[in-house]
């Protein structure tokens, strides 16, 4: 009886934080057009979140290009198949594994540092602080993050998507001397624009949950300093689990569009 | 301060290169499918596209040309498929020129394939031109056509064992040229005796040789005519004489055969003459006759000099005569 309870409890505590959410981003979309408008923050967030993950990310893409063609290659082999690698890689890194991973590295990297960031001002009181001095901390804060997590996550996994590829031609180049513009001629025949702009699209989709989970754990963190890390280990948790289902989403609405 | 423009520096440089690199990536994708750059759509009717797809590629002698914009379905069998073309390749693309659905490899997409036309042709395509289609052999016409020959080649192969069961239990000619001894001793005296036969013949042939070197080609009759052109002129020109004449000469052959059948056929005078002797006696005696009625008429005629009607003419005559020596 009691576990129900705890269930039932659990459920509501659910749905409960999915209803906040959603307060919160729609407060975040009235925020976005009411001025004043913070565009120093945002130019200071977009360094933060853009430039300062470019290195994890190009580290990241180029990883992940080497081992996924490294790892492909031999099954392509076996069929006799290895003239396909350039296109198989291409696709696969830009409709789908570069987005993906690249926005996961990123929802550790900035979905925990804004929801730690933000956490530790709201259980230091430094967000009511803010409120008793006029500032509004919602708008200097949130809309800051989120709108710049928005714009730089695709920029992000266009340079991770190119380090990769990249990555991925180093291996060919070496292992099947396959030359680098051979290569990016495989590699722009195969691709079409339904396979690049739904794929750009959604990294837009996927910064926005970074940045909105990240502020929302951060903002509504209580309970002190353990608080704080909830926030930030949350933000995480809950921020990949949201993409994997806009990733859903935004191939089941491919696949129906294209 | 300074940190803050440091900071918004790196971020516009990092900004507009993730920028340049989507612009760029877009840039080679419509490039790869023809939506830049000047381009002319022509099309072409087909029976079957064999699955050919929107933006599947369009080559013309194995090169990347264009790619295909539309496909639609006229009737139940003719599919009309609209291909837009670079315009730098037009000018080599006539208008005889063969458009095939093949595919790009063996598990590769479907392509449209333009082939040149057999004939040279002047005209290039235009805007809006529809080039002939040939239908190439599909993969499910090449493996209905592929079991007809596996079906072929089973039967082949079970009339292939019944003749070399044949032939190992020594049946017909072949099996008895394997199998019979005989044969084989045969064959081989056969051979043999071949063998000496080309050798006397290499013999004979070597003799000859020998012969034909030791004659003096050079000055004989035969080398003259063979190599001195004004000679064989001179040749050409003797026989054509010698052949005019025995054309000549075979008239006369003729005129005289037909002479001598007449004269054997008792017709004309001169045969009258040489056969009848009756005549020829009359004609003996006619003769004879005439000779005294000339000498008579002679008497006649002097008889008729000294008659005083005809001296005066005949006088007359000396006179004139004398007068005509005289000048």
């Amino acid at each position: 009886m009691a576990y129900l309870l705890s269930l039932k409890q659990n459920i509501a505590s659910f749905f409960m934080e999915i209803g906040e959410m959603s307060f919160f981003s729609l407060r975040f979309f009235k925020e976005l057009f009411t001025k004043p408008f913070e565009f120093k923050e945002l130019l200071n967030q977009c360094y933060v979140m853009g430039n300062k993950s470019l290195f994890l990310v190009g580290v990241t893409g180029l990883i992940l290009g080497i081992v996924f063609t490294l790892q492909t290659r031999p099954t392509l082999m076996d069929f006799g198949a290895v003239a396909w690698m350039p296109s198989m890689i291409s696709i696969s890194i830009v409709r789908e594994i570069g987005p993906v991973i690249i926005a996961l590295i990123c929802a550790g990297r900035i979905g925990s540092s804004i929801g730690a960031e933000i956490g530790s001002m709201r259980v230091t009181e430094q967000i009511d602080a803010m409120e008793v001095s006029g500032t509004n901390p919602f708008k200097y804060l949130v809309v800051t993050r989120i709108l710049a997590a928005t714009l730089m996550l695709p920029l992000l996994v266009i340079f991770g998507d190119f380090i990769a590829l990249i990555g991925s031609a180093i291996v060919e180049n070496m292992k099947g001397s396959v030359s680098f513009v051979l290569y990016f001629n495989q590699v722009f025949e195969a691709l079409t624009f339904s396979d690049i702009f739904p794929a750009t699209i959604k990294t837009f989709f996927f910064g926005f949950a970074i940045g909105l989970v990240g502020c929302f754990k951060g903002y509504t963190s209580k309970k002190g300093t353990a608080g704080v890390g909830k926030a930030s280990n949350s933000a995480v948790v809950y921020t990949s689990m949201l993409l994997f289902i806009i990733d859903f989403i935004a191939v089941f609405v491919t696949d129906i569009f294209v | 301060m300074k940190k803050t423009n440091t900071q918004n520096l790196q971020l516009g440089i990092f900004v507009i290169l993730g920028l340049l690199i989507f612009v760029i990536a877009v840039y080679y994708i419509g490039k790869q499918q023809n939506l830049f750059g000047n381009t002319t759509q022509i099309s072409s009717v087909f029976k079957n596209v064999n699955g050919l797809q929107l933006g599947n590629n369009v080559r013309f002698s194995g090169v990347n040309v264009g790619t295909v914009k539309n496909i639609s379905i006229l009737n139940d069998t003719a599919i009309c498929v609209d291909m837009i073309i670079q315009n730098k390749t037009l000018t080599l693309i006539k208008k005889n020129a063969l458009a095939t659905i093949s595919s790009d490899g063996l598990v590769g997409s479907m392509i449209v394939n333009i082939l040149p036309g057999e004939e040279s042709a002047s005209e290039h395509i235009q805007l809006g031109d529809t080039i002939k289609s040939i239908s190439k052999i599909a993969t499910a016409d090449m493996l209905t056509t592929l079991n007809t020959t596996n079906e072929n080649a089973a039967l082949l192969t079970a009339d292939l064992l019944k003749i070399t069961n044949a032939i190992n239990k020594g049946e017909g000619l072949l099996g008895a040229l394997i199998k019979d001894e005989t044969m084989a001793t045969e064959i081989k005296q056969s051979i043999s005796t071949l063998q000496l036969i080309s050798k006397s013949a290499l013999q004979t042939v070597t003799k000859l040789n020998k012969m034909i070197d030791a004659i003096d080609i050079k000055n004989s009759v035969a080398g003259v005519l063979l190599n001195d052109t004004i000679s064989a002129k001179k040749m050409s020109f003797l026989i054509e004489s010698l052949n005019q004449s025995a054309i000549e000469i075979n008239e006369i052959t003729a005129n005289f055969n037909a002479f001598s059948k007449e004269l054997k056929n008792n017709e004309g005078a001169l045969n009258y003459v040489m056969n009848d002797t009756i005549f020829v006696n009359h004609l003996d005696s006619s003769m004879k006759n005439i000779d005294q009625a000339t000498e008579k008429l002679n008497e006649n005629m002097e008889a008729l000099k000294h008659n005083f009607l005809f001296r005066r003419y005949f006088r007359k005559l000396e006179r004139e005569n004398a007068k005509d020596e005289k000048n």
